[in-house]
């Protein structure tokens, strides 16, 4: 018998006795320190190949959908806080804008920098958290906490804006609630100028070194069409190399004044999704920069008394203010017939929302589409037929927020 | 400011941690001198110095710093990620003037060692229903024997003359030295993959598989490691007057001062062997099975092979891997960095006359160097340890096999060669110069394939596809 003919296989010999063996299924979750948020990934082991993935989402319901139709316009927005919680201001403007659109209303000029100035930062938080998760899980727990110094800083500058670490309920119909607390912008520059330094040391940690780089180069790859195929958005979609950020593609607020490059990837695995993270950062504190330097004076918020609530020496002192106040309280916004359909680039991909309106004071429908939802959908793609422990950084790099995913 | 406090309030605990090693190593010296006297003449037994050694050395030494490698391990984490660490347990004595004040300090976080043992020991035994009891006992037990068995070769001072017996400061000192050593370290992992097997769980399971096919790609490696310090120095013991320990005392170039203070350069095992330091520290680090060799644990991907242990079960499990640090420390200690010797005035310290006269003074301060240099080794491995990302299953095996086995049989026929050319060991130093400079030149020197990494993200922002457009 020639060499080339001969097959190793057992199955070529009658004679030879079959191994039997089967697949291994483990649950990895709900509670798992790998599976953030709460989802469920059914998996089925052989050896340590994983033969199948079945992720399981739903653990973390919690109706926002139907919460949000049963609320006046203004008060779902303390729902959106709960999607992408670490993001939250995203959600929040998203939100806001869409509503905007389908009133048809434009905000301040003031109001488009203070939500650009706040997305970018809230941006570079949602990154510097997914980078530092990813180096976390990977065993470098030094460069997650030097992450999470920038972002306790990061924190703290919307605190002073909004009030509050996490759910932001930043921003108002119309425009923002509250203008840039004095001597904020000063200080942002000085927390963009140690996020840099932070972000830089937390690249060099990581991407400097070997083993980091064995395990993200080539794990957790999905081709162009699937990720396309799958509604891929944002940094999961570019680091294949297709260049689609909102931001770019359709310039809201006022973005299209800024300068700045979407960094591209192009064999769409972990280490192009990790790297184009950390220049994505480095492009936010430089349009974070930008919008500083530009944002002009002026009102936060429009002043129209059928969407704004009037200011309070009016509601006090006047009766049309009263009036005002009690409609927009007990009525919500008036918000004309009609459905729309929105999106921004939030920090994992394109934040869609459809809204639509019976003429009521209440949404008749409020859609969400979360970047998460489609990527998780993906997971099981970028990991079947590799190692168990490629699943971590995958999960990792596609950065899923259980909030947004399981609305 | 602050820094400077933190650093100074560390320097003053190693300095207190020195002296309490001086005092007690003193202890060890005199005990021995005198038990073995007593036994001497008493009992008309040799060797019965030796039970003082176990005593104070394995107990005293090994456990003990296992135990503070726990906090040390909290605090200089924490030192390395800028935190402050724990700082939160507190002693609350009800003694008027000291308990109150005790109270208000932190004591650097030495009460979370009280803390860790009233939780460790008081939480509830948990067995699962289908697990095999036998084994599950049975498996911490395995695990955490080894380990200490090891440290029985490892000389922790110099031979002395005290109360007109000659103390060897190690538990013993067999003809086969070294390979006691490796049988030893590979019964460790029976512990582990016992547990992993008997908890009747699929992670663990998972755990004990990967850590006995770690075992089994590092094992080959480490023996060969070590190989080339053999043939060097033509010995396999540790201890005593022809071990390795004794041999790394001599110098290779003597710089000067004859009579005076003599200062050179020492046959230490780093300088002769620095491929053989790297693959043994590697493989050796695999056995410890701590980050980046934490596959069996991982976790963040399968908990680890103990996930199914609680209370002091898991406690042995745990104070074992600190353990087996110390002793790898010591084992490096005593291998590559020339054991308690001091790397020049050795001969000038000999001389001096209250050395010479009081031996247990000079095993004294010679042991407190071992030490000292085994607790700075278990730095470097908890530098490691807090910086290193985990392998992944296959590439550990990557390593084991193509890289670390290939180059250790590579070193064992260039060190071969070197010394048959060159007996005196010089010809093998400038070699082990040469790589060690070769070593931190691919260390400092960034190569272009991870400049070409870590820019691949914008290179392609130009040559990108035209946008996809919106809605």
């Amino acid at each position: 018998m020639a060499q080339d003919d001969y097959d190793p296989t057992p199955d070529n010999d009658e004679l030879e006795a079959h191994l039997q063996t089967k697949n291994m299924v483990i649950n990895l979750g709900p509670s798992h320190p790998a599976m953030h948020g709460t989802v469920r990934m059914r998996v089925e082991l052989d050896g340590e190949i994983l033969a199948k993935v079945d992720t399981e989402i739903g653990f973390l319901h919690r109706g926002f959908q139907k919460s949000c139709e049963n609320v006046t316009w203004t008060q779902v927005l303390p729902y959106t806080d709960r999607l992408n919680y670490v993001s939250s201001l995203m959600n929040n403007f998203g939100y806001l804008n869409a509503v905007e659109k389908l009133i048809g209303i434009e905000i301040p000029e003031r109001a488009k920098y203070i939500r650009v100035i706040a997305s970018e930062l809230h941006r570079i938080h949602d990154h510097v958290t997914a980078t530092g998760a990813l180096g976390l899980e990977l065993g470098a727990f030094a460069a997650f906490l030097y992450g999470i110094e920038a972002r306790e800083l990061i924190t703290d500058r919307v605190t002073e804006l909004t009030g509050a670490r996490l759910t932001t309920n930043y921003g108002r119909i119309g425009g923002c609630n509250r203008d840039l607390p004095p001597g904020w912008i000063e200080k942002t520059i000085k927390t963009l100028d140690r996020c840099s330094e932070l972000i830089e040391e937390v690249g060099a940690l990581l991407t400097r070194n070997r083993i980091f780089t064995d395990r993200c180069r080539g794990t957790g790859v999905i081709s162009t069409e699937d990720a396309l195929d799958h509604g891929f958005t944002g940094p999961c979609l570019r680091a294949n190399g297709i260049n689609y950020d909102i931001r770019k593609a359709k310039p809201y607020w006022v973005y299209d004044r800024m300068k700045f490059e979407v960094p591209l990837g192009k064999n769409g695995d972990n280490l192009d999704r990790y790297l184009l993270r950390v220049e994505e950062m480095r492009q936010s504190i430089s349009i974070i920069r930008q919008a500083l330097e530009q944002i002009p004076d002026g009102p936060v918020i429009i002043d129209d008394w059928r969407i704004v609530l009037p200011p309070k020496q009016e509601v006090y002192s006047t009766i049309e203010g009263v009036m005002a106040h009690f409609k927009l309280i007990m009525e919500g916004i008036q918000v004309p017939v009609g459905e729309v359909y929105d999106s921004t680039e939030a920090a994992n991909g394109e934040l869609g929302w459809y809204l639509r309106s019976d003429g009521s004071g209440r949404p008749y429908k409020v859609h969400v589409r979360a970047p998460g939802f489609h990527i998780l959908s993906g997971v099981g793609k970028m990991v079947e037929g590799r190692m168990l422990a490629d699943l971590i950084p995958t999960f990792d790099t596609i950065n899923m927020i259980g909030g947004e995913v399981e609305q | 400011m602050r820094d400077l406090k933190r650093i100074g309030m560390v320097l003053g605990w190693f300095v207190v941690l020195g002296g309490v090693i001086f005092t007690l190593m003193a202890a060890a010296y005199i005990g021995a001198g005198y038990v073995e006297q007593f036994g001497l003449e008493k009992l008309q037994v040799r060797g019965v110095g030796s039970l003082v050694n176990m005593l104070i050395l394995m107990l005293a030494f090994v456990m003990v710093l296992a135990t503070l490698l726990t906090l040390a391990e909290r605090k200089w984490s924490a030192l390395m990620q800028d935190r402050i660490g724990p700082n939160r347990a507190r002693i609350d004595l009800p003694i008027p003037i000291i308990g109150p004040l005790l109270a208000k300090q932190s004591l650097a976080g030495a009460p979370h060692i009280l803390t860790d043992v009233f939780k460790m020991l008081t939480k509830e035994d948990f067995q699962p229903a289908a697990a095999n009891k036998f084994l599950f006992n049975l498996a911490p037990m395995l695990a955490f024997a080894p380990p200490f068995a090891l440290f029985a070769i490892i000389p922790a001072g110099p031979t002395v003359v005290v109360a007109g017996q000659k103390i060897m400061m190690t538990v013993s000192n067999p003809d086969f030295g070294l390979l006691y050593l490796f049988a030893i370290a590979s019964l460790a992992v029976y512990g582990t993959s016992l547990a992993g097997w008997a908890s009747n769980n699929k992670f663990a399971l998972l755990g004990g598989v990967r850590a006995a096919s770690q075992m089994i790609s590092y094992e080959v490696a480490l023996g060969l490691s070590l190989v080339g310090m053999m043939i060097a120095f033509g010995t396999v013991q540790l201890a005593g007057p022809t071990g390795m320990t004794e041999l790394q005392s001599h110098y290779l170039w003597r710089f000067g001062g004859e009579g005076g203070f003599d200062i050179g350069l020492p046959a230490w095992g780093i300088l002769l062997q620095p491929a053989g330091f790297i693959l043994f520290f590697t493989a050796a680090f695999a056995e410890t099975k701590r980050a980046p060799f934490d596959v069996p644990e991982g976790e963040s991907e399968i908990i680890g092979y103990f996930v199914e242990y609680s209370g002091m079960k898991f406690g042995l499990f745990m104070i074992s891997e600190f353990v087996e640090v110390v002793v790898l420390a010591a084992v490096l200690v005593a291998i590559f960095f020339g054991g308690w010797y001091l790397p020049f005035g050795n001969e000038y310290i000999a001389r001096i006359p209250v050395f010479a006269e009081h031996g247990w003074l000079m095993g004294a301060l010679y042991a407190t160097v071992f030490w000292t240099k085994v607790i700075a080794m278990c730095f470097v491995q908890l530098m490691i340890r807090w910086t290193f990302p985990r392998f992944r299953y296959d590439q550990i095996q990557t390593l084991g096999w193509k890289i670390l086995l290939p180059v250790g049989l590579l070193n064992v026929f260039v060190t071969g060669a070197l010394i048959l050319w060159d007996p005196s060991l010089r010809m093998l130093a400038i070699v082990g110069l040469l790589e060690i400079a070769i070593v931190a030149a691919l260390t400092l020197v960034p190569r272009p394939a991870e400049r070409k990494a870590a820019e691949t993200a914008l290179a392609h922002a130009h040559e990108a596809p035209a946008p996809a457009g919106g809605h």
